[in-house]
């Protein structure tokens, strides 16, 4: 079966090791002592936060949403919390920059499709195979809800209708008996 | 000391054995001698394997790093009640913890029905005694938990300090106590098959049990959000993982059971369907374990992964195989005529209820299992996310939530236009009315909206149902109000307690609804005393602190937190570091109220700069969450407390003359 162009070892390249863990607590921190990389790294939070309205945001946020962090960490790129990861940072930003550069969503998920494989989509695609992941709940859920009725409609046919039952207009009594108390019991002073 | 441990688990392997022996041959041969002798033989089972557990604990509390997993599960600076929780903390621990359980359930099952049940008894004991003699084998052969270390270690590896959590020490005990207690209705299924008493004796017998089962799913469910919510630290609290699934799937059919198997109750039909359903959620518990174990699904959540995953894929084949069989071969006397008078009763709206539930159940196995399917097909590994759960089951989910509504009120057999009125005028009125007041207050139309919209009909549902009730009894009876609503629930524990389940069921929907569309995530490089907004609040870093122990280095930012110009709350974030493991974890700062969190996480910190990165949240009725497991797990207990009538039985049973076997 042909895989995904690119996928096995662009991959293996990000998975690699854990993001910078300790790195995160050290006291000095180097990534974002860094000088150049550090500077740009806040800019980008910076303009990441001053875009927090609007359109692009949104646009952003669906697009972390829609690609899986590589770092192992199993969450989504928007969802993956370490905050010098290696592989979800390098990932906003890029999104980042795309959208900047007016490239649309279609497009930005193409483009990391084609480097890392399709894994690193959070959701199957709507096409071929995955079609199955999309359709087979629901496609069940018609079939047993077809069989249901169906079931249903054969129980009801085959069960004799009682007379009319004699409990309604006992029940009828009672609650217009319980209607009367409750009035009475209004008017008490 | 560990060799006594090691003793106590072959022992009972052998004890095990020998019970499922002696039961099935006194079953099969009419010999209670055969059938008290396998009773017998589990209660020496779970003598030993408490024995073993107290071992086990003994040497984690003595760190006794001679042994293996106390060297690789804790360390003599882990705090003592983290230090118990090692006992589940590691795979050998969790399988020992399993058993204990098991074996102890098994116990008290064996006491309840020392006189009653007796056909059933030797296959119960059987088929709880197979599941232990597959947990001791485990136990035995493959992972050993009290194998010595060629050499001793100096120091433990130390627990995984995502572990080191105050939910932690809930979360797995209550979801393993979920699991483990599923295996009493599903051995009472198949001894109902065994013996041919397919009636509703088995039914009646074990719905005490799959209430306690299904009780302590949803709170292991739950604490498990709690846990991924306060350690993970990104603002969430599911994020449909593997093994997260693995706990929802029997959750989710245990729920349908809960509601179909009163519909046989009432009505003696649906054998089949309940037998398959009790025979399922056994077996997704043993799928959820093969999942954490196998490392087939990849999951963030399998703090313990191993070979073991053919071991439980096989026992899970075996269950299916055994239990499917004796269905196939017991189907005949499992048929009774169905009666369903009218699609508008509550016999019709349970089973929809059932479709839906199992349907959920379905779709979660599907998008857990489907990148295995994908590798195999087209050799291509994909990824199943959050995306793809949420799409697919949220509009399965308002379903659920607008039969919720409907289920309790809806009349048995056949519902008149008179009684739909009567039962839906004031809580469509209710949504109705919800729905314009979200309109006006600019509720985007969505499944959010939809959510809040169908939870005021079923909270209408609810409320009506309990509003009628009081009334009938004041005006009969001339009672006060609260006399009313304590007599009206006591004296229908059941309907009233799964009302009140219900209204926890509602305000768990309406806290995920809320809290996925409506959330507020910033994320902010501060310096000492800047400033940053995030939604109505205003948080001012004002300083970083440092401290260490032994066990861990700790990072503190303070942040003050404004609204209305006013300071309302100090939080501190931290970044921890866990010495002996090497790893940082993040621990989450919190100010909860009825109607938001903020959520704070202190993403890094630069001391050259002193730049620390807040990350904010603002999460929507998150706390409704939690209170909707307080609110479920009251409704459990109400149903659950034995009526007067039963308990003065008890007491006259357990006393003095013994009830005959019924």
């Amino acid at each position: 079966m042909p895989s995904a162009p690119g996928g096995p070892s662009g991959a293996r390249a990000i998975r690699a090791p854990r993001p910078l863990a300790a790195e995160l607590t050290s006291p000095r921190h180097p990534s974002l002592a860094r000088g150049k990389a550090a500077r740009g790294s806040r800019v980008f939070l910076l303009a990441l936060v001053l875009a927090t309205s609007g359109a692009i945001a949104a646009t952003q946020r669906e697009l972390e949403e829609s690609l899986t962090c590589q770092c192992g960490c199993g969450l989504t790129v928007h969802s993956c919390n370490h905050l010098q990861c290696q592989s979800g940072e390098p990932m906003k930003k890029e999104i980042a920059e795309r959208l900047a550069a007016g490239e649309d969503t279609a497009t930005i998920l193409a483009a990391f499709r084609a480097r890392y494989g399709e894994k690193i989509l959070s959701a199957p695609t709507f096409h071929g195979f995955n079609w199955f992941a999309w359709l087979t709940p629901f496609a069940l859920l018609f079939l047993g809800a077809l069989s249901l009725t169906r079931v249903l409609r054969r129980w009801t046919r085959e069960t004799p209708v009682p007379a009319p039952p004699v409990a309604t207009p006992a029940d009828d009594a009672l609650r217009r008996r319980l209607e009367r108390e409750l009035a009475d019991l209004d008017r008490e002073p | 000391m560990p060799e006594i441990g090691r003793l106590a688990v072959c022992l009972a392997l052998l004890f095990a054995a020998y019970s499922v022996v002696t039961s099935l041959l006194g079953g099969v041969r009419r010999r209670p001698d055969l059938v008290r002798s396998g009773e017998h033989a589990a209660f020496a089972v779970g003598a030993l394997v408490v024995v073993a557990a107290a071992i086990l604990l003994r040497a984690l509390l003595q760190h006794d790093f001679t042994l293996e997993y106390v060297a690789a599960y804790s360390s003599s600076t882990l705090p003592t009640q983290y230090t118990v929780a090692a006992l589940w903390g590691g795979q050998k621990g969790s399988l020992l913890f399993w058993a204990l359980m098991l074996s102890l359930f098994t116990a008290i099952v064996e006491v309840q029905n020392r006189d009653r049940n007796r056909a059933l008894m030797p296959y119960v004991t059987a088929t709880l005694m197979t599941i232990a003699f597959f947990f001791l084998s485990l136990l035995t052969f493959i992972t050993d938990p009290f194998e010595r270390l060629p050499v001793a270690a100096r120091e433990g590896a130390d627990l995984n300090p995502l572990l080191q959590n105050y939910w932690m020490m809930l979360h797995p005990p209550s979801l393993y106590t979920g699991y483990v207690s599923a295996a009493v209705p599903f051995a009472f299924g198949l001894a109902a098959l065994a013996s041919g008493q397919v009636g509703d004796q088995w039914i009646r017998t074990v719905r005490r049990w799959a209430l306690f089962s299904w009780s302590f799913l949803t709170l292991g469910n739950l604490l498990g959000a709690r846990w991924a919510y306060e350690v993970l630290g990104w603002g969430g609290y599911w994020a449909w993982d593997p093994v997260e699934n693995a706990a929802f799937m029997p959750w989710l059919v245990s729920t349908a059971y809960l509601h179909s198997v009163m519909i046989q109750e009432k009505k003696d039909m649906l054998r089949v369907w309940n037998m398959v359903l009790v025979l399922l959620t056994f077996a997704l518990t043993i799928f959820g374990t093969f999942i954490t174990r196998s490392g087939v699904i990849s999951s963030v959540h399998s703090f313990t992964q191993s070979g073991l995953g053919p071991f439980f894929i096989g026992f899970l084949l075996f269950a299916i195989v055994v239990s499917g069989g004796l269905l196939v071969y017991r189907l005949p006397d499992l048929r009774t005529p169905a009666t369903i008078e009218s699609f508008l009763s509550r016999e019709a709206a349970f089973l929809f209820n059932n479709l839906i539930l199992v349907g959920i159940a379905f779709a979660v196995f599907w998008g857990t299992v489907f990148p295995v399917l994908s590798e195999w097909v087209r050799g291509v590994k994909i990824t199943v996310g959050p995306p793809f759960f949420n799409r697919v089951n949220a509009p399965l989910g308002l379903v659920l939530l607008f039969l919720t509504g409907v289920g309790p009120v809806i009349a048995w057999r056949r519902a008149s236009p008179r009684n739909l009125r009567r039962a839906f005028t004031v809580p469509v009125l209710t949504a109705l009315g919800a729905a314009g007041g979200l309109s006006v207050g600019g509720v985007p139309v969505g499944y959010a909206y939809f959510t809040f919209v169908l939870g005021c009909f079923a909270l209408g549902t609810v409320g009506q149902e309990f509003w009628r009730g009081v009334r009938a009894r004041q005006a009969m009876l001339h009672e006060s109000a609260p006399r009313a609503l304590s007599r009206l629930v006591s004296k229908n524990r059941r309907r009233y307690g799964g009302y009140v389940v219900h209204v926890g069921v509602i305000s768990v929907f309406v806290a995920i609804a809320a809290s996925n569309a409506f959330r507020i995530e910033v994320t902010q490089p501060l310096k000492r005393g800047e400033e940053m907004q995030v939604g109505k609040f205003r948080l001012r870093y004002e300083q970083i602190t440092t401290s260490e122990d032994a066990h861990l280095s700790r990072l503190t930012a303070q942040v003050s937190v404004w609204q209305n110009g006013q300071r309302i709350a100090m939080l501190a974030p931290e970044k921890r570091f866990y010495k002996k493991p090497q790893q940082p974890t993040t621990e989450v700062a919190m100010r909860s109220t009825l109607t938001e969190d903020l959520y704070l996480v202190l993403g890094s910190y630069d001391r050259d700069s002193d730049l620390a990165t807040i990350q904010a949240y603002v999460n929507p009725l998150v706390s409704w969450l939690w209170l909707g497991g307080i609110f479920m797990a009251c409704g459990t207990i109400i149903t659950m407390w034995p009526a007067a009538a039963e308990r003065r039985a008890t007491a006259y049973a357990l006393g003095g003359a013994r009830v005959p076997a019924e």
